[in-house]
């Protein structure tokens, strides 16, 4: 093997590119600043130490990911079965569904309006850390770090179905959170509609 | 809800994270010009996603886990494992 990858100090400075990135998934896993950040130190030491083993052209943040994720699982020591009752199919949900139900003008309303400005900020954080670490696992790669499923499924070492089933659950928990969270809300006034 | 509804809704996840080839997106683009239920449903949905990912995106790394990360950068290479 005579791969060198980035054993150059100068080459280390393609991966503190993704450190605001790691830092906030870290954030949602953790959910506390003092062990998302001890999480991304641990992360940036396994990428020093395993440098070499970078292939240079390669998707250096799917690599810095890949290692985060795992020092993130074996430090929740409980690793979840493949018989997860979170892959299992459940009730659907969605809040564009339920505003309809309530016989709201979901289409005079965009999410931003029925989540976050009738609510206390934050609440999508908030909602998403309380989703089971698989899916939110999941959720924070594809909706925040805008990574494909082929590379998710890559980082998280699992199928591509798996990514998708995980993915389509978690948006619906994570709905349903925001939902919660947001109480009934109120039909917009007139003047939105007549616009 | 017809075929056509139902075909689209269950490319609802792949088409907003645009992992759709060209041909099944411009599928599911015809059948949302011609039905304005599921466009609106997309619409929110790829919202929503825009949504999650500007609040989740507000939260930089600290400056001294930065300097940390730079130091670790310049440190002189050790033979790496």
């Amino acid at each position: 093997m005579d791969q060198r990858g980035v054993g150059m100090s100068s080459d280390f400075s393609l991966f503190e590119r993704h450190l605001d990135a790691l830092y906030r998934s870290a954030l949602r896993l953790t959910r506390k600043p003092e062990d998302a950040e001890d999480l991304v130190q641990e992360t940036y030491l396994r990428a020093y130490r395993y440098r070499n083993r970078f292939k240079p052209g390669t998707n250096e943040k799917a690599w810095l990911f890949t290692i985060m994720t795992n020092v993130f699982r074996n430090r929740l020591r409980k690793r979840p079965a493949p018989e997860d009752p979170i892959d299992q199919p459940g009730t659907d949900f969605s809040i564009y569904d339920q505003m309809r139900r309530d016989g709201m003008p979901v289409h005079l309303m965009s999410p931003e309006e029925i989540i976050v400005d009738r609510g206390f900020g934050d609440e999508v954080k908030h909602a998403l850390e309380e989703l089971p670490v698989p899916m939110r696992m999941v959720v924070v790669l594809v909706d925040v770090e805008d990574f494909s499923y082929k590379e998710v499924a890559s980082i998280l070492g699992i199928k591509i179905g798996t990514v998708m089933s995980r993915l389509h659950r978690g948006r619906q928990a994570l709905q349903k959170k925001l939902w919660e969270y947001s109480g009934r809300p109120k039909a917009p006034s007139l003047a939105v509609g007549a616009r | 809800m017809g075929d056509h509804c139902e075909q689209t809704m269950r490319r609802l996840n792949t088409y907003i994270d645009r992992e759709l080839s060209e041909t099944e997106v411009s599928k599911v683009k015809a059948h949302l010009d011609d039905c304005p239920p599921c466009e609106q449903v997309f619409d929110f949905q790829a919202e929503m996603k825009r949504l999650v990912r500007k609040e989740c995106c507000t939260d930089d790394a600290p400056a001294r886990l930065r300097d940390w990360v730079r130091q670790l950068g310049t440190e002189k290479s050790k033979p790496a494992g």
